[in-house]
């Protein structure tokens, strides 16, 4: 294969990676507050991805403020979810929050079926799908635009955690609930803000990838790509989950044009466990010091 | 007093299909091959603390197993066929386990996640053995003489097999074996301090639950009598879980009824399509949310 079409396929991999490293991201936000993986993510990044769909249809809104109205349904869904739901289950262990976020994630799945519709509906492109060349290389607007635009949100997230009050307080539930308690961060706060933030970065993704993939309930279904992407860079690790979500996004656009057709959805689950083998907390992950 | 409620229990289990239409009698043999995957399972997750989310992927190995095998040599008694299928996918379970070792958590869960979608995926390809797609039509199951054609003879089989698990999984938790998994959910660590080969035993939980889920698939095969790959997708191992943490993980009997629950359930909101999972979602959380630990923990709060 020569060279320009290399690259053409290995930017739409990319493309396609940081979808999955935004909704790496947003399962590590809330694992990273919680401790627990929400399995709903991927159902509430597809009712973000509904509601915008709505704004523009229904409402006429013009497409960005309808785009912004689906993530801000999404963040509403996460706060009234953790609030009226997970918090109540106090007593509960990351197992009961396990399957509370799976029948979760079923409710939304039908509730969104019987809401809009099961059929797939197309969503209005946010870029262009017309190759343009670079030179000698033929790229898609849309895998640029959504490449730039992943990496303004994750900017923005790093530039969240780094340098916001509130952002410091979730790095520090993060390293050690109690301690942070003790320091006066509330941490129920830090839940339901880790909780919203999530369904935001997840959202964006829903509103990018729907163009690509048809807008469909199913399309909650990319959280195993995500949850996929999130174990391979280390689960808990922000640039972890990036770096994941490029490489699976990468390995699922090139094993298909070296591999024969019997084997090629197999390869990337396949170095997937060769990965983990190798490095059992993912590629970012540090070995925990395990305490009696 | 309890002599009475196993004797009736009993009664119960065997009367089934003298009493019951032909189809609940079918939905009760699928019980009986689900709760023994959920006390697979639980051996493994609730037991040892390893999180699987590829027994579909078990599952489907028991079944072609026991299918091919009954089609390559039709004369092989129904107990041959199920034990060959759970030595089979025991072995996997082997090749799988040992990788494994050093994963826990999360990474175990991708990793059998990972597998789960291996084997659908080699089910379909490797279609001059399995029919791919097309799906394979299931020969009938036999017991020397007899042909098991019925609904009935299918479900005194599962029931027979299912009884045969329980009592087996009873009496492993109560040994030394079940210990050293209590031991190793409990902490690995301490575990090891005591002197229990945490590898060797979590090896064990690894093979024990591979051997439970591949009998189930054979018998699951005879059941349905027809199979294909997308049968075994990610959504029933989420099933096998749910079953597990419904009815209490640590805990054989919450295995059988998580099973029953779930079972029954499923079948009976088939006729709602769409409200389906939207009431299957509810009911799960509202179970975590006032019945927090399970069924088996409901029982036990209360005695």
């Amino acid at each position: 294969m020569s060279g320009p079409a290399l690259i053409h396929v290995v930017v739409s991999g990319l493309a396609t990676g940081c979808i999955y490293a935004l909704v790496a991201l947003s399962l590590v936000i809330v694992y990273n507050a919680t401790r627990t993986v929400n399995f709903a993510q991927g159902e509430m990044l597809m009712v973000s991805a509904f509601v915008a769909w709505s704004a523009q249809h229904t409402a006429g809104l013009p497409l960005l403020a309808a785009v912004a109205c689906g993530v801000a349904a999404g963040g509403l869904l996460a706060f009234l979810v953790e609030r009226a739901i997970v918090r109540r289950a106090l007593s509960a262990t990351h197992w009961d929050v396990l399957i509370i976020t799976l029948g979760l994630s079923l409710a939304l799945r039908a509730a969104a079926g019987i809401v809009w519709t099961n059929e797939e509906l197309p969503f209005p492109a946010l870029f262009s799908n017309r190759p343009v060349a670079i030179g000698p290389v033929r790229v898609a607007p849309v895998s640029l635009g959504v490449i730039g635009a992943s990496l303004i949100l994750m900017l923005a997230l790093v530039a969240l955690f780094r340098a916001t009050r509130f952002g410091r307080a979730m790095r520090a539930v993060a390293q050690n609930q109690t301690a942070a308690r003790l320091m006066g961060i509330s941490v129920e706060r830090v839940y339901s803000g880790a909780w919203v933030l999530a369904a935001v970065v997840g959202g964006v993704a829903g509103v990018l990838i729907a163009p690509v993939t048809f807008l469909s309930t199913k399309m909650g279904l990319i959280a195993i790509n995500g949850f996929t992407a999130a174990v391979l860079g280390g689960f808990g690790s922000l640039p972890g989950a990036v770096a994941g979500g490029m490489l699976l996004g990468v390995i699922e656009n090139l094993a298909p044009l070296y591999l024969p057709t019997g084997i090629r959805y197999s390869v990337p689950f396949l170095v997937m466990i060769g990965i983990l083998v190798a490095r059992p907390r993912g590629l970012f992950g540090s070995l925990e010091r395990r305490k009696v | 007093m309890r002599a009475v409620a196993w004797t009736l229990a009993g009664a119960a289990a065997l009367g089934w299909p003298l009493v019951a239409p032909r189809y609940f009698v079918f939905l009760a043999t699928l019980v009986a091959v689900n709760a023994i995957v959920a006390i697979g399972l639980n051996l493994l997750s609730g037991y040892t603390n390893q999180l699987s989310f590829g027994h579909a992927g078990f599952l489907a190995i028991g079944a072609y197993a026991a299918a091919i095998l009954t089609l390559r040599a039709p004369a092989l008694p129904v107990p041959l066929t199920l034990l060959a299928a759970g030595l089979l996918t025991a072995l996997v379970g082997l090749a799988l386990g040992i990788p494994c070792l050093r994963l826990d958590g999360l990474y175990l869960a991708m990793a059998t996640l990972a597998f789960g979608f291996v084997v659908t995926e080699a089910i379909t390809n490797l279609d001059w053995l399995t029919r791919g797609n097309d799906g394979l039509r299931v020969p009938l199951a036999r017991l020397g003489p007899w042909v098991l054609d019925t609904d009935r003879s299918r479900y005194y089989l599962a029931l027979a097999v299912a009884a045969a698990m329980v009592l087996a999984a009873l009496n492993v938790v109560a040994t030394r074996t079940g210990r050293a998994f209590l031991a190793i959910r409990g902490s690995e660590v301490a575990a090891q301090a005591s002197g229990i080969n945490a590898a060797a035993y979590k090896t064990i939980a690894f093979v024990l639950s591979a051997f439970y889920t591949g009998v189930a698939g054979g018998l699951f095969a005879f059941a349905v009598g027809f199979l294909s790959p997308d049968a075994f997708d990610v959504f029933l191992s989420v099933d096998f879980l749910v079953m597990i943490i419904l009815g209490g993980l640590g805990s054989v009997w919450g295995g059988v009824a998580g099973a029953a629950v779930v079972t029954v359930l499923n079948d009976s909101l088939a006729g709602f399509q769409t409200y389906r999972p939207l009431i299957f979602g509810a009911i799960m959380i509202a179970c975590m949310l006032f019945a927090p630990g399970g069924l088996a923990a409901m029982t036990r709060r209360q005695s």
